[in-house]
């Protein structure tokens, strides 16, 4: 019994001295301090297994060729990402770089978190090869707080297969309309398939307000961007109509799909899917089936389409050494060498040179989603600023609404009045 | 003597089984890590993987960006290990001042640390962090492991009840026989409450190991993060989830926290009852 | 006689020293701040400016979401907390048996608890409750309807209490340590008195078990009340379906993270406090007739 414990104390010992070791030459976390004239970055991003990957090899690349550079990478898991983010900012202690999304970008950039990169366009960063839009999809008032590090187009990804099986041509008609859209779920439903499993209502709205030539939002963010409540209640009762003639799922059976692999496209018990081009890649890869993406519903389908930043590198303004951080976004955006590794991951490049680069490299579904997204720049219309602050509480807000109107509580008149009282009292603010 | 037989099978079939319909989804869990990870949602509802595969072990234990799975591993039973003197020595002796000793303000004390468990962490978190920020002590285990050592309500306010159930006469004879607090404390207490003990160091090794906020927001570099933070990695927001490797890492991550519980309950249930009979 | 008073009230602070030190350095200027916040309108970036009793007034007045997070939160704790410890009482005793299998049933009746608020517990039930899930196979197996469980509000709050209930072996194990305090002697002592197990039970199991009882109440309700995982985890983090599975917890983080009104958030928060504080007070009051302690500090 006591030879047990003295074992025990000095096991005990022996770990307290392992991990004092091991915990007590890693408490720096300055992360910008200069030791010997090296700069030291932090760059933050969220991703899965194989962006993590590949983001650090292109830093594995930058540094070999910058050896007076050390970037730090900090990744986690989307919400992990926003979770963490938050309390870095309130206590500037944001990375030197972080990867921002449209949807919070402007509550960051308002709230002086991040540096303006307009004094660092043509210098540090190389823009000449992109077009003006595509830069200013980082812009907020009259700053740019964002690198764009790629872009999307939304559009219908199917399955030609059971396109034909409901009694069509394999392909989606050119032009085609809602009105297509409604005939072509009513054969769906008819055969107990889903069309398509769901518009997201802040993405898809907004797509059919831009057709009828108006917004989501207003262009300075304090208030709705349209004015008659018909086209809410026009592109919500056909909503209502699809999931009720069922060739929409419910709500309720869409909380059920835990992700892509679980879509009914993937099982082959829906059509197609309407989402943005960067998820193609990955429903193609699981589900195995010969997928094609065709344009959004007409009319109006070049008014109402733009390319939306996949995402953003944005500099914090707590940074140490911005000018090295935007050196290497240079490297992120322009290096070919670089884009090899990253494929288009986060977006179509904005570089004509890199997307030329790119173009033999890429996969077959990769492919697809670079020629829809050119198709796309040719027939689609500026974006126009990015969701204001506010947006996160609005959009959550027509998600419920959209569903209750699908479970039949409300009729979409009252929706719509009840969203625009609410929404302007959020985006007022 | 027959019917002492037939309670004893009763009693395996109604607990026994009852035990298998209360593990169905951990059963479930098991078998999805065998499947593929496109098949797992596809047939849910079976609990026959087919096909087979063991891929999703070695692939989720790869881990990413260059860092396996056992790094994960090995951060985690720092912090938990860290913890679990914390809790230990502070909770214990906090929890014998306020149950056996009686002090001016003893019963605000008490209040306030219960009302420390009230107030939602969302609010107060910001301006802790800004406070271990201040201290330099980002990106470390300390934000998380330091305040262990100052004690937790809720393990304090479990030692207090116990100890209360502990006759006074024992204190009495002690400080007869010319023992001091502390001695009372070391010597007739501490004995007695091995099964709070042991419940304290079960909760904290799993509360511990189950830590996702707290990792999430302190530990920056990948390099120290913790098992939970890891498991969340195989998710993907965008495109494809690995869910096959996060079931099967999810399973691996289960086996310490499942052995550290099969030993400890031994000196839950040990305690001094068991003891008395012998 | 003041000499001995003095050491007395020293050595009562040697021992809590650490949690009054702890506190101060780290919990008491975060709880002022949030207290501050709440009376402003913060939006975590910016600095908070001063309105008063805004937010309050806002909540029980303008905001229909805040007072259906709030019944949610209430059926909630009112229906999972009795449940969750009836059933882990009644398993603790179950398991109070000297078998030798019994060290492996424990363990198996924890391991629901072991594996905690990941992901995968998440897909997990999802997948139970779903439309073609072990739940509604059985239902229909009875005779009986299948559920909606994501379509019903009020079902889906359920199946939120259902996972509360499964997770219960925290509760029960501090009831076997509890029970294992018991001396063995006065259940021999009843015995050759000829007690029943009815009579044992609340004669002897139920007084000695109190101080344990208490503790679980109390901390299972608070614990209760701050919920927040499982509802962000199987709703998908909206709350749905209708608000039904929105915990107190749950809109509180929308508000501070998601919307950005920290202030608002603060105040919440506060609120919660009270309620949570005044029913601890309460069960607190009720104690002294029901709970019975074997020394009472004199």
């Amino acid at each position: 019994m006591r030879r047990k414990s003295v074992v025990v104390v000095w096991g005990l010992i022996l770990v307290l001295l392992l991990a004092a070791c091991s915990g007590g030459g890693s408490s720096s976390s300055g992360g910008s301090g200069s030791e010997d004239g090296k700069v030291t970055l932090r760059m933050a991003w969220w991703g899965d297994q194989p962006r993590n990957d590949y983001t650090a090899k292109v830093i594995e690349m930058y540094e070999e060729q910058n050896p007076d550079v050390k970037i730090e990478a900090e990744y986690a898991s989307w919400d992990d990402y926003w979770q963490k983010l938050s309390p870095q900012a309130a206590a500037n202690e944001l990375p030197d770089i972080v990867q921002m999304d449209v949807s919070y970008l402007a509550q960051y950039a308002q709230g002086n978190k991040l540096a303006d990169l307009t004094p660092y366009l043509g210098e540090q960063i190389d823009t000449s090869k992109m077009t003006e839009d595509y830069v200013n999809g980082g812009k907020i008032n009259d700053g740019i707080y964002g690198m764009n590090t790629g872009v999307n187009a939304v559009g219908f990804h199917y399955n030609p297969d059971l396109l034909e099986e409901i009694g069509f041509d394999r392909e989606i008609p050119e032009g085609w309309t809602w009105e297509d859209y409604q005939s072509m779920s009513d054969k769906a439903a008819a055969k107990g398939i889903y069309f398509d499993t769901h518009l997201k209502p802040d993405v898809f709205f907004d797509y059919y307000l831009r057709s009828n030539g108006a917004r989501l939002y207003a262009e300075d963010g304090s208030g709705l961007g349209y004015k008659d409540d018909q086209l809410f209640v026009d592109y919500f009762g056909m909503i209502a109509e699809q999931v009720e003639k069922g060739s929409t799922p419910t709500p309720d059976v869409l909380t059920q799909i835990s992700g892509i692999e679980d879509d009914p496209v993937v099982k082959g018990e829906g059509v197609g899917i309407f989402q943005w081009s960067n998820q193609f890649v990955g429903l193609k890869q699981v589900a195995e089936k010969p997928l094609e993406i065709a344009p959004m519903p007409g009319p109006g389908t070049s008014d109402g389409l733009y390319l939306k930043p996949g995402m953003f590198f944005s500099v914090s303004q707590n940074s140490k050494h911005k000018e090295a951080a935007a050196d290497f976004l240079n490297f992120f955006m322009n290096d070919i060498e670089a884009n090899k590794l990253i494929l288009g991951d986060r977006g179509v490049p904005g570089s004509s040179e890199v997307k030329d680069a790119l173009k033999s490299e890429v996969s077959e579904a990769q492919a697809q989603v670079f020629e829809y997204v050119e198709w796309a720049e040719q027939n689609s219309s500026p974006m126009g600023a990015p969701d204001p602050a506010g947006a996160g509480e609005v959009i959550e807000l027509l998600d419920t609404m959209s569903e209750q109107i699908s479970y039949g509580q409300i009729t979409p008149e009252e929706a719509a009045k009840s969203f625009r009282s609410q929404a302007e009292g959020m985006l007022g603010q | 003597m027959a019917n002492s037989k037939v309670k004893y099978f009763l009693y395996h079939i109604l607990v026994g089984g009852f035990a298998i319909l209360l593990l169905y989804p951990v059963i479930w869990l098991l078998v999805s890590s065998f499947k593929e990870s496109n098949d797992i949602f596809v047939t849910a509802g079976s609990l026959i993987p087919n096909p087979f595969t063991l891929v999703n072990y070695p692939q989720g234990w790869e881990g990413f960006g260059g860092y396996g799975f056992g790094t994960f591993i090995k951060n985690t039973i720092v912090f938990v290990f860290w913890m679990l003197v914390g809790h230990l020595i502070s909770c214990s002796l906090i929890a014998f001042g306020f149950a056996r000793l009686k002090f001016v303000g003893r019963g605000f004390w008490f209040a306030i640390m219960l009302v420390t468990l009230m107030l939602p962490y969302e609010v107060v978190m910001i301006p802790q962090y800004i406070i271990f920020s201040e201290l330099g002590w980002l990106n470390s285990l300390k934000p998380l492991v330091v305040p262990a050592f100052f004690g937790h309500p809720f393990f304090i306010f479990l030692l207090v009840q116990f100890i209360r159930t502990i006759p006074r006469e024992l204190d009495e004879a002690a400080t007869i026989d010319g023992a001091n607090t502390f001695q009372i404390f070391y010597k007739v207490i501490l004995p007695l409450i091995v099964p709070a003990l042991a419940t304290t160091a079960i909760f904290t090794f799993y509360w511990t190991w189950d830590n996702l906020l707290g990792p999430v927001l302190y530990l920056n570099s990948p390099d120290k993060y913790t098992v939970s933070m890891a498991l969340n990695m195989f998710l993907s927001n965008e495109t494809v989830s690995n869910w096959g490797a996060m079931f099967a890492m999810s399973m691996v991550t289960l086996v310490p926290v499942f052995v550290i519980f099969f030993i400890f309950q031994r000196y839950v249930v040990e305690g001094i009852s068991t003891t008395g009979l012998k | 006689m003041l000499n001995s008073r003095l050491q007395r009230n020293l050595w009562g602070y040697v021992f809590i020293g650490p949690f009054v030190i702890g506190f101060l350095c780290f919990t008491i200027i975060p709880m002022m701040a949030s207290l501050y916040f709440s009376f402003t309108s913060y939006g975590l970036f910016d600095s908070p400016k001063w309105i008063g009793l805004g937010n309050y007034t806002k909540m029980f007045t303008e905001d229909p979401r805040y007072l259906q997070s709030l019944k949610v939160t209430i059926i909630y704790v009112l229906g999972g907390v009795p449940l969750r410890l009836a059933f882990a009482l009644l398993v603790a005793m179950l398991l109070n048996a000297g078998s030798r299998a019994v060290g492996l049933y424990r363990t198996m009746y924890y391991l629901p608890s072991l594996i905690g608020g990941s992901v995968a517990v998440a897909i997990m039930w999802r997948n139970i409750f779903g439309d073609a899930g072990i739940v509604n196979l059985a239902l229909g197996g009875l005779g009986l309807d299948a559920i909606r469980w994501f379509g019903e509000p009020t079902a889906a709050l359920w199946m939120l209490i259902f996972l509360s209930i499964w997770q219960f072996g925290s509760s029960m194990l501090i009831f076997l340590a509890g029970l294992k305090s018991i001396p063995s002697s006065f259940y021999e002592a009843a015995s050759v008195d000829g007690a029943n197990f009815f009579q044992k039970f609340f004669k002897i199991t139920l007084p000695m078990l109190s101080p344990v009882l208490l503790f679980n109440i109390i901390m299972q309700t608070i614990a209760a009340f701050m919920t927040f995982v499982p509802a962000f985890i199987i709703s998908k983090g909206t709350g749905g379906p209708l608000d039904g599975t929105l915990l107190y917890s749950l809109y509180l983080f929308k508000q501070g993270f998601e919307y950005f009104n920290m202030g608002y958030a603060s105040a919440m928060a506060w609120v919660m406090l009270l309620i949570v504080a005044a029913l601890t007070g309460i069960i607190f009051w009720t104690s002294k007739y029901w709970v019975h302690y074997e020394s009472e500090v004199k």
